[in-house]
């Protein structure tokens, strides 16, 4: 008997994808070119399964900003904001965020996976319920297993199903918290927003939109889905990342309601854990505004979304989304040809993301490509050349 | 077994049957991983089904000691009993 046992499936899991090569989880990526380009295996590829959705992580700006930070502040901040000091740079960024939104109050925190973490965990209490998409991300599932609340699971992106949830519980539906994403990172997938907040409105529940995957990319100024749909005043609280659009490494809670503040006091995934560095900090406040200011970025980025959705439609590949996202989720049929699929692509000389069940909706086998406002048209190209040619060998 | 321990055992059952048509015979004594092969998504998806067929809202954290059918009937008797069909 041994501690590492219950391992042993994912052992063997880890062996069988490890037996062809370049491993296709975690892969090694040697070097970094450009934010479109890299070296695997000692060949240089071109990065599509980075989410780096708008190529700001080597912005000359972004990275003037972090150095500056770097050697006036030092590499760390060595501790949490609540006992060992809070940064004016970090408050900074904090209004920053409330003012793009026009909303009261905003919290930084050191990861984008800590940010549902922490919020979930803390907006819902013993006495509340928790509201979650099936499909939702495993920092939402974390955060309701942190929480004290009761659980419940509606089914992917249906508002009738939440409808039917809601009128169970009754007025105990005004202590309920809904989590939603903007996008849906596997399969691609954006939800019916309106329907949701018209859900929400019904029962006097409160909703929780994480834009991990959306912000940065739909929105006149990039706030994301809420944006995109004139919807901002039906969200309670936004969630985010500073590890996608805005190439950086953190995330953020920001809410309409200035009681988030008392968040500060009782997230423990905000209180017991170090601050973000101040270069990190730095950098995603010049980044931040870039992406507010970011329009040409958005635009080549769904040049490149409507490109290759349009080239992979073409082909006849089965996608996880029929609406055009930064994510595009092709549907395999099984486990091996997916990952022959995803070494053929390498070799080809395109990295992308293989996703297996059961981090997978529905048992699906996917390929994962994330596009990018860096990718250029010849490299986007080079994609729909090298699937043409899986293709043919097929 | 009573009226709602029936009713609850018909709907895992139809909720099986339409996850896995290809199941047969049902043993409410086999573990949903190792003997059904249910992956953690599929007894969400399991669960969502139930839940709609009995009208009954079923908290994830009640699944946590959960291994096999029966003890799943068993967590949903106190939460079923007294609810519409």
């Amino acid at each position: 008997m041994s501690l590492f046992d219950k391992f042993s499936g994912l052992s063997q899991a880890r062996a069988e994808l490890g037996h062809h090569g370049i491993a296709p989880v975690a892969t090694p990526i040697d070097d970094i070119i450009s934010a479109s380009e890299g070296i695997i295996g000692g060949r240089r590829v071109v990065l599509a399964g980075t989410n780096n959705y708008l190529g700001l992580t080597l912005d000359p700006d972004v990275i003037d900003s972090a150095r500056t930070a770097l050697e006036h502040l030092g590499t760390g901040t060595t501790g949490s904001r609540m006992a060992n000091g809070s940064y004016h740079a970090h408050q900074a960024l904090e209004q920053e965020l409330a003012d793009a939104w026009g909303w009261a109050s905003a919290m930084v925190f050191s990861t984008g996976y800590q940010a549902n973490l922490g919020s979930i965990s803390a907006l819902a209490g013993a006495d509340d319920y928790l509201l979650l998409d099936s499909d939702s991300h495993a920092s939402i599932y974390d955060g309701a297993k942190m929480s004290a609340a009761q659980t419940l699971v509606f089914k992917h992106n249906d508002p009738e199903n939440l409808d039917r949830r809601l009128t169970r519980l009754g007025d105990d539906a005004s202590r309920a918290l809904i989590v939603v994403e903007g996008l849906y990172s596997m399969l691609g997938d954006q939800p019916p927003l309106a329907e949701f907040i018209e859900v929400k409105r019904k029962h006097k529940a409160w909703l929780l939109l994480d834009e991990a995957h959306s912000f940065g990319v739909f929105g006149q100024r990039g706030l994301g889905l809420a944006e995109q749909h004139q919807a901002i005043d039906g969200i309670d609280f936004v969630v985010g990342t500073f590890s996608k659009s805005l190439g950086g490494i953190g995330g953020f809670c920001v809410s309409p309601h200035p009681q988030l503040e008392l968040l500060r006091l009782a997230a423990r995934p905000y209180i017991f854990t170090a601050s973000p560095s101040p270069a990190v900090i730095a950098g995603t406040r010049t980044a931040l505004a870039k992406v507010l200011d970011g329009q040409h970025l958005r635009d080549a980025l769904w040049r490149n979304i409507h490109q290759l959705y349009s080239a992979l439609n073409d082909m006849g590949y089965r996608l996880g989304s029929a609406t055009p996202g930064p994510v595009a989720a092709i549907i395999l049929p099984d486990r091996q040809t997916a990952l022959a699929h995803w070494q053929g692509l390498l070799e080809a000389g395109i990295y992308t993301n293989l996703m297996l069940p059961p981090a997978t909706p529905k048992g699906l086998n996917l390929l994962r490509i994330s596009l990018s406002a860096a990718h250029s048209e010849e490299q986007i190209g080079r994609i729909v050349r090298a699937f043409e040619g899986l293709s043919l060998a097929a | 077994m009573s009226t709602a321990s029936n009713r609850i055992h018909d709907a895992i059952r139809e909720s099986l049957h339409e996850a896995l048509p290809q199941i047969g015979d049902i043993d409410f004594d086999a573990a949903l991983t190792s003997d059904i092969g249910l992956d953690s998504v599929q007894i969400m998806d399991l669960v969502m089904e139930i839940e709609d067929r009995l009208d009954i809202s079923i908290p994830i954290e009640v699944l946590a000691e959960v291994k096999t059918l029966n003890q799943l009937a068993g967590k949903l008797d106190p939460i079923a009993v007294g609810t519409p069909r």
